[in-house]
């Protein structure tokens, strides 16, 4: 029961570098934060794991992973998908390039009763707010006069967030660093993380390990052992711990080795732009408001054929 | 039950025979194959009092939501798409407009669980999904039990969910309702054993000998279904998997429009309107270069 397949039978090519790209291992010089966040969490990835993955950032990195370091990677995604590997940016969970190499077709039933028999071992998540035991909400946001049934802003949901922080191996949360995101009190608990402290998932019985990173556009998160309670891991370049400490509501550990995040490669780069040509997801600029549709399905469909044509090369 | 009679009609008559104010409500695909052309036609035949019950939903839940037909979402997230909000639910939910629009929350894995307990004809069905969260909290109709067993497991039992019709858009089908689903299911086999009436809307009816070659594509059979329409383009703005990709640009300007109350009811004069009609205004040479997109990613599976 582990994701170890090998379905394109070469033995998992490391030395990916087709993208013409010069010194493709070599720091970034010129990348956005976002870029940044998408790049940690797909490193979050080991090769030849599950990853549970849903739509948006989440899925961006899971996607970028598997076209860099972790090619044997399983892409597992809740409307029924297993095993694809799309060519570019996914708009929607039921997304047709996710029938793109994809190994399994099935259906949201069986792909979530196979996540709570314990199957996968990586899912990433998205959340609006986060407490310091890593519990997420993406549900509502109340206010001071506000209630779940009249709130102040009225978030998605759950989606799959809530089932993926109870049952699969570890999860990875990504978000914005926004105000009043790290709050001392969740308006609303949709994903459990270590619910209010050590040994709370365990009397539940949740078959998950429960959140072990937190991405954000500022800095990397970890959660401590004993405590359960988030601490800074580390910076992204440029960011102070003080900064990300003025961004959190509670009063946030640090690590002693607190360090900086490490940079993209310029293959990371150049594989997350050909990914997601017309920035529909990290969204850095407007381009994705302002193309036409011509534009928008002649890009699309050329960047697509690029990478039909780096997996048909190995 | 539903025997094998031919079952096809018109989209008109099919959601006027099959939808009455009030219905609950669940529909197919998610962020692909979708049934948009049937929700703009409930849209189109001001349906009212509507309490949908479903899993995610996307841009024909919060159309149908900014045009007043909905009263009650039960489900697991609502937005239209990756890059907007679902700014008539917010309308709706935060403000009152054009009315309120009660929640009812449940994850993604708890939609599907009381989809089969309403299939399986039993009153709930366990999980541990949700546990120890708001979900379980807030949503009355999921409780907390202990396993009857002995085990002292906590569950939460997710009651069953029967809507009174299930509205699920297809690759192709034959008259009788056998309906062939290529690429994921999602909930959709679910949902049609759940629901008292199902329509299935559908690229193109086939013949029966077209099913028969590949019958293990028969997600829906004949006995779960009561009315087939054959809908070409009937998951537009959204994919349908191995027909054509879907329209960004085109719901992208959904998300734009719907920003304001206002603005959102020249959407609707301009896109309410009979699906051939709506495929005249999209143009054909888009929905050409639309096939063709998804032609260059999965040709050749259909």
């Amino acid at each position: 029961m582990t994701g170890e397949t090998d379905p394109e039978g070469d033995g998992g090519a490391t030395d990916r570098s087709p993208l013409d790209v010069a010194n493709p291992d070599e720091p970034a010089d010129d990348y956005s934060l976002t870029e940044l966040l998408a790049v940690t969490a797909a490193r979050e990835i080991d090769d030849g794991e599950m990853a549970f993955i849903g739509v948006g950032m989440s899925l961006i990195s899971g996607v970028l992973a598997k076209y860099t370091h972790a090619p044997r990677c399983q892409l597992v995604t809740e409307s029924g998908y297993v095993g694809s590997r799309p060519p570019g940016v996914v708009q929607s969970i039921s997304d047709s390039v996710l029938g793109v190499d994809s190994l399994v077709a099935t259906d949201q039933m069986q792909i979530f009763v196979d996540n709570q028999r314990g199957l996968f071992d990586v899912g990433i998540i998205g959340a609006g707010q986060i407490d310091k035991y890593g519990n997420t909400n993406s549900t509502v946001v109340t206010g001071a006069e506000g209630t779940y049934e009249n709130p102040k802003v009225r978030l998605p949901g759950s989606g799959g967030s809530n089932d993926i922080m109870t049952s699969c191996g570890r999860t990875i949360v990504m978000m914005r660093q926004r105000a009043r995101a790290f709050t001392s009190e969740l308006d609303y608990v949709t994903a459990p993380g270590y619910l209010d402290g050590p040994g709370a998932r365990e009397e539940l019985g949740f078959p998950g390990g429960g959140p072990e990173t937190v991405i954000t556009d500022m800095a990397v998160f970890g959660f401590d052992e004993e405590t359960k309670e988030m601490y800074l891991r580390s910076t992204h370049p440029g960011i102070e711990v003080e900064e990300v400490r003025e961004m959190v509501q509670w009063d946030l550990n640090v690590a002693d080795d607190v360090g900086t995040t490490p940079v993209p490669t310029r293959r990371e780069v150049a594989m997350l732009r050909t990914i997601d040509p017309t920035d529909t997801v990290l969204r850095d600029t407007d381009r994705i408001y302002e193309i036409e549709f011509d534009e928008w399905a002649d890009t699309m469909e050329r960047n697509w054929k690029r990478l039909m044509q780096m997996e048909d090369d190995e | 039950m539903s025997d094998t009679h031919d079952k096809t009609q018109t989209l008109q008559t099919a959601i006027s025979d099959h939808v009455p104010d009030g219905a609950s409500i669940a529909f197919g695909g998610m962020g692909g194959r979708d049934p948009e052309a049937a929700a703009r036609e409930i849209i189109r035949q001001e349906k009212t009092g509507l309490r949908v019950v479903d899993d995610a939903r996307t841009t024909l839940f919060d159309a149908m939501v900014g045009a007043g037909c909905v009263d009650e979402y039960v489900g697991s997230w609502v937005g239209t798409s990756l890059i907007s909000q679902g700014h008539n639910v917010r309308r709706a939910v935060e403000e009152g407009v054009p009315k309120d629009l009660t929640m009812q929350d449940v994850s993604n894995f708890g939609s599907s669980l009381m989809f089969f307990a309403g299939a399986m004809n039993v009153p709930f069905v366990p999980t541990r999904s949700m546990l120890g969260t708001d979900i379980a909290e807030h949503n009355d109709d999921i409780e907390v039990i202990d396993d009857p067993f002995g085990s002292g497991e906590p569950l939460a039992a997710v009651p069953a969910a029967t809507p009174d019709v299930a509205i699920i858009h297809v690759q192709q089908a034959d008259r009788y309702g056998n309906a062939h689903i290529y690429g994921n299911t999602v909930n959709d086999h679910l949902k049609v054993r759940a629901a008292d009436t199902t329509i299935i809307t559908c690229e193109e009816v086939v013949p029966s000998e077209t099913i028969a070659e590949s019958p293990e594509l028969t997600k829906i059979p004949f006995y779960t279904v009561d009315s087939v329409v054959e809908v070409p383009f009937g998951s537009h703005p959204w994919h349908c998997y191995g027909h054509y990709y879907a329209d960004l640009p085109f719901y992208r300007e959904y998300g734009l429009r719907s920003q304001d109350y206002e603005e959102f009811q020249d959407w609707l004069d301009e896109w309410i309107v009979p699906h051939e009609e709506y495929l005249e205004n999209v143009g054909a040479d888009r929905l050409a270069r639309l096939e063709e997109l998804e032609q260059t990613i999965n040709g050749g599976k259909i």
